[in-house]
């Protein structure tokens, strides 16, 4: 293989890798706090991806990404606020079940919604073509996206453990009861936190879109990569997320240049490894 | 629910009824798919009812027995019984292999694991065409008689290969009831009920555990093998994650931890997606409403729905 191809695989890594930092982000943070795996997820990205095609017919490329994030966040709430709620206290099983069935519902939604075949979509004129970056050439678009990504991770790294905000969610994590005992609202940071990771996923979706086109079953394609990053990351560890999901994104990335049968077995097989050898996680306390 | 013994030949007495029932009211191919799944549900409900694991990876152990039985059957024209024997025990093995992985982890990780692994062998089965055919599915399958000694039953009709799937069925049914009411069976539904208790009073939860996950595999690869021959062909489909889905699905919709239910919930939605997907080809969007409900107000299933309906006639009988 030659340098060029390297680097542009590796590229093409960071850029899924920034994806699924982003998705595992969210994930690990419901996760940590609402103690289930959101399998809604995957599904609520494909919807970003969709709504920001319809809306930036209306309000071009930026307010239709902006839009994107609004619609899948209200989603979130919506889902949390009437579904997820009301099963708090029975075993946690079954609110996986739950967003199981939302997702089915979902992707059959998108379908009615948008028909059931690949649309594909173009990046905004301004940032079509590519740039020479000594090694290789590389699309723009894609740059902005891993940049664009990268930044919203660093911010709810940030977010999370330097704010007050931050700290709210953390205490949530630690010990439910307690929070809620020291007069924090509980229940609606439960519900600003699933608004705030499934809004994300759904603008990671929209961000995507002109990278890898749409399908109704895209969602469904990349929620199993997600849950890699959360369980090789460790629970409700967020540098564990972004560390893992860049490391996926990269190895997935690779194996498609070197032997693409293989690329996607071979992100499940680094998984398996990295459970056997650290259950709880590559960065994870539990 | 009848209980005691009573109860008991009740129980098995309508199952039987079922059975001859069945391909009358729905066509045969139904009918035996039914009694398919009804193996791979009750082989779920062993370690979700039972042990209180959810695997969201049982298609895992369906397709690659479905898949190994394939490849037997064409390239070196493997009789009936030792497909069925070689199907289980691919499932069995998979599983405890893919099971002693996943038991390292409790709750959502162990349900994300299940989930993770089916996916590596669906993206497997799905690129390495030349073994499996990819997308378009392994076609071509033959349904072997079933050599009895000397005899040699033909199951060239859907009829016939109804009846075979039914007896296999039972015999299935009999062995796992074997295995709920042993002692064995009780400590599955200790480590359900309280683990750490399990393991104070000097269980192994995790050696239980992985038996009760291995043991599930085999069940679950036998409905594989009976699966492959019902249509000639193992769709990909049949290792991907919606026949876990539907797996779970099923089980859910019937009611877990009862014997019973897995079969009630197969029947149910095998039937459902047989007469609405005609009518609807958006039919999933119904068994996502359909399983928002359950979850939401009806956590027992059908099982539970029986009963609240008994109670319900019941309390108006004492009234008047």
């Amino acid at each position: 293989m030659n340098l060029a191809l390297l680097g542009g695989a590796v590229l093409n890594g960071l850029v899924t890798g920034m994806l699924y930092a982003l998705m595992g982000v969210g994930l690990s943070l419901i996760l940590g706090l609402l103690n289930i795996p959101n399998f809604a997820h995957g599904v609520l990205y494909a919807i970003g991806a969709y709504v920001l095609v319809s809306a930036s017919k209306a309000f071009g490329f930026l307010g239709g990404a902006v839009a994107a994030l609004a619609v899948v966040a209200v989603l979130g709430a919506l889902i949390e606020w009437g579904g997820v709620r009301r099963l708090y206290r029975v075993h946690p099983d079954y609110i996986l079940l739950l967003t199981f069935g939302l997702s089915l519902i979902l992707t059959e939604a998108i379908i009615l919604v948008w028909g059931p075949v690949g649309i594909t979509f173009q990046p905004p004129a301004l940032l079509a073509g590519a740039v020479d970056l000594g090694v290789t050439t590389y699309p723009k678009y894609r740059l902005l996206v891993m940049v664009v990504t990268g930044a919203l991770v660093l911010a709810c790294y940030l977010f999370v453990t330097r704010t007050r905000w931050g700290a709210i969610i953390r205490a949530g994590i630690e010990d439910k009861d307690m929070a809620a005992a020291l007069g924090i609202n509980i229940r609606r940071v439960f519900t600003l936190t699933f608004a705030a990771g499934t809004g994300l996923a759904g603008l990671g979706g929209a961000l995507m879109a002109p990278v890898r086109g749409l399908l109704p079953t895209m969602g469904l394609d990349i929620l199993p990569f997600a849950f890699v990053v959360v369980v090789l990351g460790g629970l409700g560890s967020l540098p564990g997320a972004i560390l893992a999901g860049l490391l996926v994104g990269v190895v997935q990335s690779l194996m498609t240049a070197i032997w693409a049968p293989g690329a996607d077995a071979s992100v499940f097989a680094l998984m398996t490894l990295g459970i056997i050898a650290r259950p709880q996680g590559l960065l994870g306390q539990r | 629910m009848l209980e005691g013994r009573r109860g008991a030949v009740v129980r098995v007495a309508l199952l039987l009824a079922a059975i001859v029932v069945l391909p009358l009211v729905v066509r045969p191919v139904v009918a035996s798919e039914i009694w398919i799944f009804s193996i791979a549900a009750m082989a779920l409900n062993l370690i979700f009812g039972y042990t209180g694991m959810l695997s969201f990876g049982q298609a895992t152990f369906f397709g690659l027995a479905a898949y190994t039985a394939g490849l037997l059957m064409i390239h070196w024209q493997a009789p009936l019984l030792v497909v069925l024997a070689a199907g289980t025990l691919v499932g069995a093995l998979a599983a405890a292999l893919i099971g002693y992985v996943c038991i390292q982890r409790v709750g959502v990780y162990f349900i994300m694991l299940t989930f993770g692994f089916n996916q590596m062998f669906y993206f497997i089965a799905y690129k390495w065409t030349s073994l499996t055919g990819g997308d378009d599915g392994l076609p071509g399958i033959p349904r072997p008689p079933l050599a009895l000694g000397p005899l040699g039953i033909r199951l060239d009709t859907s009829v016939r290969y109804y009846v075979f799937v039914a007896a296999v069925f039972l015999l299935a049914f009999y062995a796992m009831k074997r295995v709920v009411d042993s002692p064995l069976g009780v400590i599955f539904q200790s480590i359900r009920e309280n683990p750490g208790r399990a393991a104070a009073v000097g269980y192994d939860v995790k050696r239980y555990k992985w038996l009760a996950f291995t043991i599930a595999g085999g069940f679950t690869g036998l409905a594989g093998v009976l699966y492959s021959m019902m249509f000639g062909i193992v769709p990909l489909e049949s290792i991907s994650w919606i026949i876990s889905g539907d797996i779970v699905f099923m089980v859910l919709i019937g009611g877990i931890g009862n014997l019973y239910g897995p079969l009630l919930g197969a029947a149910a939605f095998k039937w459902l997606s047989e007469t609405v997907s005609i009518v609807w080809e958006r039919w999933p969007l119904i068994l996502g409403v359909a399983l928002v409900l359950v979850v939401l107000f009806l956590r027992g299933g059908l099982v539970e729905a029986f009963a609240r309906l008994r109670e319900a006639t019941a309390g108006r009988g004492a009234e008047a």
